[in-house]
């Protein structure tokens, strides 16, 4: 395998010129690896370009990051690409930045639906809203859990 | 911790009277009881004994793994990280060290690479073989639970040998592999693959083109390719929708570029073509185990890695026996990782259930929902 990232780097200008305003960073972290960070109010434009023009079809998963240090929730959509062979070893890190008081998001599920337990997940274990969610209710934990979320940074083991 | 005096299941079933004006449907659980389903409930929706609606239920086995492996350093954690799917551990071992050996810049030895392929592909065969014996229980067809758990003893032992345990071997460590092969390996090895081959045949011939089973499961519980896609379905579910994603292939990882195998994938997306990619790729598996001994290089099977998680993120991703296993890590730089998000190939099925199931007989709900391979606890982990 080459060691050559223009497959990347092209990724990346191209995302550049279409959104100049709206993507705050967009970075080739090492090969098949592209970090992408949006504005919260322009993901769902950007998520479709991704996956009609750049050919990321395949949601990879979800993920969600609390930096309480930085008072934010990261949301981290991972996509890959089946439909585009050349790029299958590729993963995008679609990442979206809420504040940790109000965490408020736009569903992507209408553009990959495959993407609704991940937000479901994040729901409750991070306490993150997904507008337009089919389905915003509890996945893993009880129905009947009131606690707070329990993968916030602030929430402890007993035996810690 | 925190829980009110609600009771624990509030899903509300609808009443099931027939006397009920304009009822006609009918709500069932299904589980969490380990019905054959593992410990995970589908909440299924019928009108007559047609599945108009399955709605997967998950969490029964959710252990906060997520949160276990963020105080915990990288090592402490390798036995944690294997638990969800105990029938696959090195995959998801391998998962996990290849996210820290991504931010740490750690090359693993060849010898270490190769060495890692031969306990994945060995646990391959041991998952789609356990997978294979309760596809059997929930056929009625009590042959096909024994002989597969029988044979899955050939891999076992092997395992034991290799890394002195039968299931969880936390055989994979940043930088290498514990221990190198030990004195005539090659030779049982050789003779195990090849008698389990003739096996395979016999699957074949008393399950596999049994009327029994392809009568329940040709043309049953139909994922097409592009839902499979949009679905983001992974593993054996996707290539029995025909697409041929794997990510040995995808993206070569530790000796995979410098195997010879084929990417098995079926097209029709029913319940049939999904349980016969599990059939094939036992048979690839099996030759790949062969080939990687014959291909061993010398040399060490392990670098020295330091005990640390470099600033930094990485998304270290492999093809377990149900798909892609992920880890997406984000380092301090201290000896545990600020975040490690799992996510595994069974989560990622999930998704997949309710649309396999509907318009299916509740008859043959088990034998569609089991052909996804969906593991609860990998997905609930």
């Amino acid at each position: 395998m080459s060691l050559s990232q223009e497959r990347e780097e092209s990724l990346v200008k191209t995302l550049k010129e279409n959104f100049p305003a709206d993507i705050k960073d967009a970075t080739v972290v090492r090969r098949s690896r592209i970090d992408v960070t949006v504005a919260p109010d322009r993901m769902v434009e950007i998520a479709t370009f991704f996956r009609d023009k750049l050919g990321f079809d395949h949601p990879s998963g979800v993920s969600a990051v609390d930096y309480n240090r930085e008072a934010r929730f990261e949301i981290v959509y991972h996509l890959s690409s089946i439909r585009n062979v050349g790029q299958r070893d590729i993963i995008v890190n679609l990442k979206e930045s809420v504040p940790r008081n109000s965490p408020r998001a736009t569903s992507l599920v209408k553009i990959w639906p495959g993407v609704e337990n991940y937000e479901r997940e994040s729901l409750e274990m991070f306490g993150i809203q997904f507008d337009g969610h089919p389905r915003p209710e509890k996945l893993f934990l009880n129905d009947n859990w009131d606690g707070p979320p329990p993968m916030r940074k602030e929430i402890r083991f007993p035996t810690d | 911790m925190t829980t009110s005096d609600k009771p624990a299941q509030t899903t509300d079933l609808p009443s099931m009277s027939p006397t009920e004006p304009g009822a006609q449907t009918m709500t069932l659980s299904v589980g969490p009881q380990h019905s054959g389903s593992g410990h995970m409930r589908l909440i299924v929706e019928l009108d007559g004994d047609i599945i108009i609606n399955a709605m997967p239920d998950p969490g029964y086995v959710h252990r906060g793994i997520e949160k276990i492996i963020e105080l915990r350093n990288i090592i402490r954690s390798i036995p944690v990280i294997e638990r969800p799917s105990i029938i696959d551990a090195s995959n998801l071992n391998h998962a996990w060290v290849r996210a820290i050996e991504e931010l740490q810049g750690v090359e693993t030895p060849a010898r270490g690479q190769y060495l890692r392929c031969l306990l994945n592909e060995m646990n391959r065969i041991m998952s789609h073989l356990y997978w294979l014996s309760i596809y059997g229980v929930f056929l009625g067809h009590t042959t096909m639970f024994m002989w597969p758990l029988g044979d899955r003893e050939l891999f076992i032992d092997l395992a034991e040998r290799l890394t002195g345990a039968r299931i969880t071997y936390s055989y994979l460590v940043p930088g290498g592999v514990r221990r190198d092969l030990p004195a005539g390996f090659a030779e049982e090895a050789v003779k195990r693959t090849e008698y389990f081959e003739k096996r395979l045949d016999e699957y074949e011939n008393i399950f596999f083109k049994n009327p029994l089973f392809t009568s329940r499961a040709k043309g049953v519980g139909i994922l097409s390719s592009e839902r499979a896609i949009a679905l983001g379905s992974t593993g054996p579910t996707l290539r029995g929708s025909g697409v041929d994603r794997d990510l040995r292939k995808d993206e070569p990882y530790a000796a995979y570029g410098e195997l010879d195998f084929k990417v098995r994938t079926r097209p029709d997306g029913d319940s049939y073509s999904r349980a016969m990619v599990h059939m094939d790729e036992m048979r690839e598996s099996s030759q790949l185990i062969r080939q990687i001994l014959e291909k061993l290089p010398s040399g060490p099977v392990r670098r020295k890695a330091p005990i640390v998680v470099p600033r930094g993120e990485a998304y270290g991703r492999v093809e377990s026996a149900r798909g892609e296993c992920s880890f997406y890590m984000i380092g301090e730089g201290g000896d545990k990782p600020y975040r490690a998000r799992f996510i595994t190939g069974s989560y990622r099925n999930m998704a997949a259930i309710s649309e396999v199931l509907k318009g299916v007989r509740l008859a043959d709900m088990p034998t569609s929902w089991w052909s996804i391979d969906y593991w609860p606890v990998e997905a609930d982990r």
